[in-house]
């Protein structure tokens, strides 16, 4: 799971240091405060803190659909609902014979995977706030049921909780148990936060569409999430219930999906120890003083307006003191194109593009476009606004299917509108406007591109089994690579909101390098870039092409295009204008009085 | 103050010391304060009968104390609202036990708090003396500790059930609850009790409190041929809304059951003050009015100190007053005569005999501790209210 | 039967659309989906009583006091909880700022006013049976909101331009059009449908600060199958939700009503998730 710093190998910048460990420091302490409370003989304490390690179990789960995928999961409640009943009923032996408490857990975790599912499923097709409100009416509705089904769940009288046998009976047992849980769910969404996984989640959240240019397939990834949520929920319902002796359907009520919640957001996004404190101290702050209690709900919502207007990275970003050492003023991006030949592989394929064309309506956008790229070329895409040259691209990458006509790579013919499938293709690309997460650090948005290269899968990466560890580590070796390719490696643990925009286009390109990519899109990387930044990025894009691969760049600077072209395309209005070398459209009549100028 | 103490101790290094010191008995001096611990539900849905009883509580702390307290040592209530949520009930429970030290704990007042709360206060051994009703909440074996000083719910249908059946003699009978832990519990145990009088049930529902529409349920009560509605619930805004739709469609069947039918908060929710004419409720002997129209001696008494302490009955019940006010004293009855170790407060009460109370006359024996006698509880007609007390129904023998 | 399903439903059908036209207005003048609707109406509700009720305020009075705290309420919605977010990169914490705002109030309207359902007070003497003020209360405020603003829309300035800034907020803002002030302005009027539709459906849903909860979700149901934006979805959708609700009621009652609502609302917003009249996204990319 962490990296030690002594390695060696090209490429490796040096005096680069691994701070996994600052990170760990907080787990560390929280870790002994909670095996030494005992100490304390305080049964409350003690039922204080059984309360926030079963809350925090469920957190756990809940904050890689929230914290992570962004997902606006409020009525969660639901599922310790059903995992305290599940438990609850299974334990008591009225419907059926009794499980043993421990199996009854396992099928409540089962249950819960199953219904977060359910729950989750929404999100694939609807929006943000739409998706809240379901989530509301779920919560309801599996409230009513508990109700109403009262030859199961006892209605409104309720059920006996189950009661685990020593050596975790109830007391300080039991507190061991959801302690141990607690660490284990922890250590789980932990290491899915620092694997692919937590990273493709954040680039859903955040970039989706440079998510599915690098492959990542958001519906299986997202339902995963719901199914490991569920469950944890699940466990954790079992576990409320046993805590309370006895369920009636008013312990769950709103306000424990309002904390769940918000202890999400004031711990901060994207983190795993915000929110853990942010489950700590919502639920001891109502215990400090009694008046508090009524208004507890009150305050937490106080709270999260705070953290929404105020800082919005939460907790996370109170403690993310790596991200406060002030960065170097005048940098200057140098890349090093000599690290291009580790990353390539020399692989290209011809792109061809034949009778292409495209209507948004009445619009054609393109109108009949015929387009050859060939490995080791840099092809120039150029033309007058609105001529159709992103609209290309996006037709190349996937996002638009065109009514007729073809895209081909080598001989194979490319799905039209299947974006996702483009990165298997090795096919990458950058974007008009960089599209990075700015809340992950330079390497985490690098390490994107090189998604679909992995091989270990989600519950490999839970418990950071070997393959997973092999993955990460080449990952990271790549990604590295890459950064130094583009003579960013120093700023590789900064956060991306703190990059200056000309080195956010060079994220991109670092990002699409990973793919090892046989076609490179470029979309006007040189937009926003100073004139010696346009000459070094004229430099890459060249070698990168020497590499083997076929660039296609869509450009508004003529000089770099000019300068670094084999082939140049003129777009306008949809259709070819001229096509030939760069002495050839330079001096072409139409292509000057449409475009160029005198 | 021993409190303080205890916290100093913990969290220092010398926590280290108090590993081995094991549960949390308190070992009272001779002239500490009698601490007893108190968890009403003050807000939240279901707080309108915590927030009445609270009055009483208070008050007669209040008296106890100016009286000198018991055997010189004051009283020190200790109030946690549950907020109508199980949860914090078992967190207010663990807190006033494990930080407070209480000697004993009043309450709580809502039987899903309750359920939740009583398990865990009797692994540590603390006495218990609530007034819910619901019948499981008790039981000697499991719960050594607790007692009751109100009537089980058992008793209270059995009183209803008589009258519907045997004095009002109506056979089809329409049992309703709202979704509450108590009122599913009511209709539960209410309607074999009915089926065994003979009388047949016609129509049985739990339904939301919240849903504003009770015409559906009423019609369907009707077409089934209800001639008495049995309503279970303590939310005033639920039974208020079936005494309008009865009012709105004109129909003519009593209405009997649950107390807060009679209370101030139903009343003011009535859209018309006739609608209010043929229902019944629960109450109890010592809480109404007799056929000369005056209250027992003791509880008009009662109400006179209540009327001049200014504590408002116009929005509640006499008898939640009532029942607040009980319990404490009950509490330092025990107190005075034996001791406030749980053994002796225990031992106490498990011998208590015709206890006084406003509320109703109260005894217990190892075996039995719910408090009240079947005939404690009576059925009276709501429209009579006048000062939280009610006439007995008409044709109720008693 | 039929009559009070027809009536109840009608009634509290008229009082989601309304709330359904609360959430577009919001809409349309910020493209924000604000969590305050809900939390309007149940305002409309309790203010309404503390008003005329407690206060002893004549009807009229009460009306307006209670429009205009609707009106300021609105406005500081948009003060405290849209405009700051939307300068942020990060469109979605408008979600956030929002409920937590809306829990904000209604923790304080629960505890300063009460759990309990207060009652409502009877505004005119007139009306009875099915044909009383309860039920045509809230059909009439929903007339009067729906007219008024197409009125406004079509007719005046300010509605014009209110449009204008929804259609393509950029050109609006090209032509000079004060962006700023017309969407507080939105945000103000959303805060006194929001009001009136809690106050027209007073006596019906009781002065009862669980109302919102209750407004948020049923309000928005007409809202998402009609289409975010279209006052005539809202509409019809609400009037179809009052209706459907009070059938199922009627034929199943209760918990499964709930559930039956529950299961059309997912049903056909994951079959269509613009909503029956609404449009599919823009490019996104």
């Amino acid at each position: 799971m962490t990296d030690t710093t002594a390695q060696t190998g090209n490429g490796r910048p040096k005096g680069y240091r691994s701070t996994r460990y600052e990170g760990l420091l907080p787990f560390a302490i929280l870790a002994i405060a909670g095996v030494a409370l005992p100490l304390f003989d305080d049964s409350y304490i003690g039922l204080i803190a059984t309360r926030a390690c079963i809350y925090w179990i469920l957190v756990a789960g809940l904050n890689l659909v929230v914290g992570f995928a962004g997902q606006i999961a409020i009525g969660w409640v639901a599922l310790l609902t059903l995992g305290a009943y599940t438990t609850s009923v299974l334990t008591a032996g009225a419907a059926m014979p009794a499980l043993p408490p421990y199996l009854a857990l396992l099928i409540a975790a089962v249950a819960g995977a199953a219904f977060g599912v359910i729950v989750g499923l929404p999100a694939l097709r609807l929006r943000t706030f739409y998706f809240a409100m379901t989530t509301l009416g779920f919560a309801t509705i599996v409230t009513q049921v508990a109700l109403a089904w009262k030859s199961v769940t006892g209605g409104g009288i309720g059920v006996a909780g189950p009661v685990f046998p020593s050596p975790f009976e109830p007391g300080w047992g039991f507190y061991y148990l959801c302690f141990g849980l607690a660490a284990v769910a922890t250590w789980m969404t932990a290491n899915i936060a620092a694997s692919r996984f937590g990273r493709s989640l954040v680039a859903i959240r955040d970039a989706e569409v440079a998510a599915e240019a690098s492959g990542i397939a958001k519906p299986l990834l997202l339902v995963t999430v719901f199914m490991f949520s569920g469950a944890l929920a699940g466990i954790a319902g079992g576990l409320f219930a046993s805590l309370q002796t006895y369920i009636t359907p008013d312990a769950f009520t709103f306000d424990l999906s309002i904390l769940f919640f918000i202890a999400i957001l004031i711990g901060g996004r994207g983190s795993i120890i915000g929110p853990l404190l942010g489950t700590i101290i919502l639920t001891v702050l109502p215990e400090f003083a009694a008046p508090l209690v009524a208004w507890s709900t009150f305050l937490y919502a106080a709270l999260l307006l705070a953290i929404v207007l105020a800082m919005p990275g939460g907790i996370a970003d109170l403690l993310d003191f790596k991200n406060r050492r002030p960065l170097e003023r005048h940098r200057e991006v140098v890349p090093r194109p000599e690290m291009l030949a580790h990353l390539l592989r020399g692989e290209g394929s011809i792109l061809s593009l034949a009778n292409v064309v495209l209507s948004f309506g009445g619009v054609r956008a393109i109108d009949g476009l015929d387009l050859d790229v060939r490995p080791g070329e840099v092809h120039g895409l150029i033309g007058p606004n609105g001529s159709g040259k992103t609209t290309t691209l996006n037709v190349i990458s996937g996002y638009y299917a065109p009514q007729s006509g073809s895209v081909r790579l080598g001989d194979a013919v490319l799905p039209p509108g299947a974006a996702r499938a483009r990165a298997s293709h090795r096919i990458a690309r950058t974007f008009q406007t960089p599209r990075v997460i700015g809340g992950a650090s330079v390497l985490d948005n690098v390490k994107i591109g090189g998604t679909i290269d992995g091989h270990g899968g989600f519950i490999e990466a839970m418990l950071t089994l070997p393959r997973h560890r092999r993955d990460e580590t080449a990952l990271r070796e790549r990604a590295l690579l890459a950064l130094s390719a583009v003579g960013l490696e120093s700023l590789a643990d900064v956060r991306a909101d703190r990059l200056q925009h000309s080195e956010l286009r060079f994220v991109e390109i670092a990002r699409a390098l990973m793919l090892s990519p046989s076609i490179l899109l470029l979309d006007e990387p040189a937009a926003g870039l100073s004139a010696e930044e346009i000459r070094r990025l004229g430099a890459l894009i060249k070698s990168i092409s020497r590499a083997g691969t076929s660039v296609l760049l869509v450009e508004h600077h003529a000089d770099l295009i000019f300068d670094i072209c084999d082939r140049v395309t003129v777009l306008n209005l949809g259709k070819v204008l001229a096509a030939g070398t760069p002495d050839e459209i330079r001096s072409h009549r139409e292509v000057v009085s449409a475009y160029l100028g005198a | 103050m021993s409190v303080r103490r205890r916290q100093v101790l913990t969290g220092s290094a010398a926590g280290a010391v108090t590993l081995a010191s094991g549960l949390a008995s308190p070992a009272i001096a001779a002239n500490e304060p009698i601490r007893i611990g108190y968890l009403p539900a003050l807000t939240g849905p279901s707080s309108s009968t915590g927030v009445a009883m609270n009055r009483g509580t208070l008050f007669a702390i209040e008296e106890l104390n100016a009286a000198g307290g018991i055997n010189g040592r004051k009283i020190e209530l200790i109030v946690r609202d549950t907020q109508s949520d199980p949860t914090k009930a078992v967190n207010g429970a663990a807190e006033l036990i494990h930080r407070q030290k209480v000697n004993i704990i009043s309450g709580p007042g809502n039987s899903g708090e309750s359920l939740a709360a009583t398990p865990l206060i009797a692994r540590e051994n603390i006495p218990q003396l609530h007034p819910c009703w619901v019948d499981t909440l008790i039981d000697v074996k499991k719960y050594p500790m607790a007692f009751r000083n109100a009537p089980t719910n058992t008793q209270i249908g059995a009183a209803a059930n008589h009258y519907v059946v045997d004095v009002l003699k109506r056979k089809k009978v329409a049992v309703i609850s709202d979704t509450t832990g108590y009122g599913t519990a009511s209709v539960e145990t209410y309607v074999p009790m009915l089926k065994e009088k003979g009388a047949t049930v016609v129509y049985q529902a739990n339904i939301d409190a919240a849903n504003p529409d009770l015409k559906p349920d009423m019609l369907r009560m009707r077409d089934a041929g209800a001639e008495a509605i049995m309503p279970w619930s303590v939310n005033a805004g639920f039974l208020a809304r079936i005494c309008n739709t009865r009012g709105n469609m004109g129909w003519d069947v009593p209405i009997v059951g649950q107390t807060t039918l009679g209370s101030g908060q139903t009343k003011a929710l009535l859209e018309k003050p006739e609608y209010w004419n043929k229902v019944y409720s629960n109450n109890f002997k010592n809480c109404c009015y007799g056929a000369d129209g005056k209250l027992p001696a003791q509880t008009a008494e009662f109400a006179e100190r209540i009327r001049k302490a200014k504590i408002d009955m116009a929005d509640t019940l006499l008898w939640w007053i009532a029942s607040g006010w009980d319990a404490p004293r009950m509490i330092a009855d025990a107190v005075k005569a034996t001791g406030s170790s749980p053994k002796e407060i225990t031992g106490y009460w498990n011998q208590l005999k015709g206890w006084p109370g406003v509320y109703g006359t109260v005894r217990f024996t190892p075996e039995q501790h719910n408090g009240f006698l079947d005939d404690e509880v009576v059925m009276c007609e709501v429209n009579s209210l006048r000062d939280g007390a009610f006439n007995l129904a008409p044709g109720y023998g008693s | 039967m039929l009559e009070s399903i027809v009536s109840y439903g009608l009634a509290v059908g008229a009082v989601y659309a309304l709330i359904g036209i609360t959430y577009n207005v919001m809409f349309t003048a910020s493209r924000v989906f604000s969590f305050t609707a809900g939390m309007l109406g149940m305002l409309g509700g309790v203010l309404g009583a503390l008003f005329i009720d407690q206060m002893g305020l004549p009807v009229i009075v009460g009306l307006v006091a209670t429009l205009a705290c609707g009106a300021v309420i609105g406005v500081v919605t948009e003060i405290v909880t849209v405009r700051p977010v939307l300068k942020s990169l990060e469109q979605h914490l408008y979600v956030l700022s929002t409920l937590a705002f809306a829990l904000l109030v209604q923790q304080f309207t629960a505890i300063e006013w009460g759990t309990e359902a207060r009652p409502f007070p009877r505004l005119f003497k007139i009306g009875a049976g099915f044909l009383d003020q309860q039920f045509w209360l809230p059909l009439l405020a929903c007339a009067v909101t729906v007219i008024g603003l197409e009125l406004l829309y079509r007719r005046t300035l300010i509605g014009r331009a209110f449009l204008a800034i929804s259609e393509d907020n950029y050109a609006a803002r090209a032509l000079g059009l004060p962006e700023q002030w017309l969407r507080i302005a939105s945000f103000m009027l959303a805060g006194m449908i929001g009001t009136l539709a809690g106050f027209s459906g007073g006596e019906l849903l009781l002065a009862f600060f669980g109302n919102q909860s209750i407004l948020n979700f049923y309000g928005f149901v007409p809202v998402a199958l009609g289409g975010m934006g279209s006052n005539r979805g809202a509409l019809i959708g609400g009037l179809a939700l009052g209706v459907f609700q009070q059938t199922a009621n009627f034929l199943v009652g209760g918990v499964f009503a709930a559930v039956a609502v529950f299961a059309v609302f997912i049903v056909v917003l994951l079959l269509r998730p613009e909503g029956l009249a609404g449009a599919l996204g823009a490019r996104r990319v």
